[in-house]
């Protein structure tokens, strides 16, 4: 699986300072890290950059690539910041994102088109979140449709499903895992991607990884191509990368019904079971859903 | 082939919990149905409503409220006591309203002294409700489950800021609490789990799932409940297979609706009919909804609900 890292992002306490300074060196520093956790693509997200933001972006961009070739996705509401950033990208960059709102397809789509860039298409519109499967896959039908307008090939569209957090939003996971399910007939040729984060998004943080990882292992399953991903969580990089068959397994096994004896498991094992069927919607969602 | 009625798959079973003691002590939930749902499963017992006395005179009542308790209201061990005798209350829920930081703020010391005195005054279960300010119930739930020791009462609400402080106390003394969150079937389970590792046995626990008056928010809080019950009976959750208490009496009666006079607004009609009628209807959506004790106000509304139940369990 394909890994964006998610942690040079303008939310960041620890990098707060450098973005305002200006400082490269905390900028360098995350970026190489990122690069050494095994991150296949570096997020660079400035938020909404409401105040300088195609020279913040710049700046950025060039940081990032002074110390690393690594390809770029580029996180902004900001059209101008987007397409300043696009400009000084060394390597195909990624929009992240466009969604179906109109004004944001032709904003966008054309910048995508003149720097050769592919971008996330996100499975929101004009009336907002979508309610289920279905209601993503017309969003995924109407973002699809508009790029090839501009003669964007789909292969360069990467769909997110948009993961909501399983703390306010239980019943919504299943409609987005069922998405997921369904992007290989709806749109073979275009890639996927999610921010996986969002899941736990609101938990208590020392709970956030298992949640992360086990919802990792279902969409993997379904063919989820990338995910935008915590970079310095060792275990979900293995998840990602194939290492932990064994875990992919278990948690299939949860997802096609079969019955687990937690007593028969270990510790390891029987929080994925746990979690799994917390995603699954057979357990009803609470913070404690570990230690019942 | 013949028609075959549907039925409901019950996986679960609501916990019974037995509040005060003696003859008169009240068992509720127990259910391993939908509410009233008895052509399904089991519903040993019936919603209860509780009556509703104030540790204090109250200030701004409704006259048509005051009526009823007109010569005890100033007291609250007679209020009570008329409550049980005169309109047949089954249980007595004790709002200590003047222990509120935002209004009197009278302190714990003082407002437990009417705690013991009202419980020793009565026979019929005893629900203690605080004043919803987590640090004030710490002190003032801890004290009233002290000196209500021996006597199965019910002290609440119980958050998750203080659920340590009082479910402590609640332990030792042996009492019941009210584990209360805000409208949040998540945060529900939660509460729930906490107590469960404090060590509070399960029979032990009810739950108040935060209440809205009709035309204020009731539909969030029947949802809640009724969503609290589809988890318990058909998913097995146990952690949330808790009874259900709505203290609904005080949201019901502050609304502009209750409040108003048929001379402020012709197209109301009569003030007292009108507010019994906003009060039972709350109630009894609540007990529809999964609710196995409601905390009421006037005794006619009292009255209707207790009807209307009755003849749900024939």
């Amino acid at each position: 699986m394909f890994l964006i890292g998610e942690n040079l992002n303008v939310m960041s306490k620890k990098l707060a300072d450098a973005f305002l300074l200006r400082d490269p060196d905390p900028v360098r520093k995350m970026a190489e890290a990122e690069v050494k956790a095994g991150m296949d693509m570096i997020d660079v997200n400035i938020g909404p950059a409401r105040k300088a933001g195609p020279e913040f972006m710049e700046w950025i961009v060039k940081t990032v690539q002074e110390v690393s070739d690594i390809p770029l996705s580029l996180d902004t509401t900001n059209i101008e910041a987007m397409e300043a950033g696009l400009r000084v990208c060394k390597r195909k960059p990624l929009i992240n994102s466009i969604s179906a709102r109109p004004e944001r397809m032709a904003g966008l789509m054309p910048i995508a088109k003149r720097y050769n860039a592919s971008f996330i298409g996100l499975t929101l519109s004009a009336e907002g979140i979508p309610r289920d499967a279905n209601e993503r896959g017309l969003f995924a039908a109407e973002i699809i449709a508009e790029a090839a307008e501009y003669g964007i090939l789909e292969e360069d569209i990467w769909l997110d499903p948009i993961v909501l957090p399983i703390n306010s939003q239980q019943v919504q996971i299943q409609g987005c895992t069922e998405f997921v399910a369904m992007l290989a007939d709806l749109a073979p040729l275009c890639k996927s991607t999610c921010g996986l984060s969002n899941v736990s998004n609101g938990m208590p943080t020392h709970l956030r990884g298992i949640m992360n990882r086990t919802y990792l292992i279902m969409i993997k399953r379904y063919g989820m191509y990338s995910a935008i991903v915590d970079a310095f969580d060792n275990e979900l990089y293995d998840i990602a990368k194939d290492k932990r068959p064994e875990l992919e397994a278990l948690v299939h096994r949860v997802m096609d019904g079969g019955s687990v004896d937690l007593s028969k498991v270990s510790e390891e094992e029987a929080k994925y079971v746990k979690t799994a069927r917390v995603l699954l919607g057979q357990t009803l969602y609470s913070d404690s859903w570990l230690e019942i | 082939m013949a028609f075959e009625i549907p039925k409901i798959r019950y996986t679960g079973k609501i916990q019974e919990v037995a509040v005060g003691t003696g003859k008169r002590a009240v068992r509720v939930g127990g259910a391993s149905c939908y509410p009233f749902y008895r052509f399904e499963g089991e519903m040993p017992n019936p919603t209860r409503v509780a009556f509703e006395v104030w540790d204090h005179r109250p200030e701004d009542w409704q006259e048509w409220a005051v009526e009823p308790y007109k010569d005890v209201i100033h007291d609250p061990v007679a209020w009570a006591k008329k409550s049980i005798d005169a309109y047949g209350a089954e249980v007595i829920a004790l709002q200590l309203k003047s222990a509120d930081p935002n209004g009197m703020d009278r302190p714990a010391d003082e407002v437990v002294r009417v705690v013991q005195d009202v419980v020793n005054a009565i026979d019929v279960p005893l629900i203690i409700w605080g004043t919803a300010n987590d640090e004030k119930d710490a002190d003032l739930l801890r004290k009233a489950a002290e000196v209500c020791e021996g006597k199965n009462v019910a002290i609440g609400p119980v958050s998750e800021k203080n659920y340590k402080q009082i479910g402590a106390m609640a332990i030792g003394y042996g009492q019941i609490v009210m584990a209360s969150t805000p409208i949040d079937v998540n945060l529900a389970k939660q509460l729930n789990i906490l107590l469960g590792n404090l060590g509070m046995p399960d029979e032990k626990v009810l739950m108040d799932p935060t209440t809205g008056g009709i035309g204020y928010g009731l539909e969030y809080s029947y949802s809640v409940i009724e969503r609290d019950r589809m988890a318990a009976l058909t998913q097995e959750d146990v952690k949330l297979q808790h009874p259900v208490i709505c203290n609904l009496a005080h949201e019901v009666w502050k609304t502009r609706e209750s409040r108003l006079k048929r001379e402020d607004d012709e197209k109301l009609g009569d003030e007292l009919k009108r507010s019994i009628l906003m009060e039972s209807i709350t109630a009894m959506s609540l007990a529809i909804a999964g609710a196995d004790i409601v905390i009421m106000r006037h005794p006619e509304s009292a009255k209707l609900v207790k009807e209307m139940i009755g003849e749900l369990m024939k």
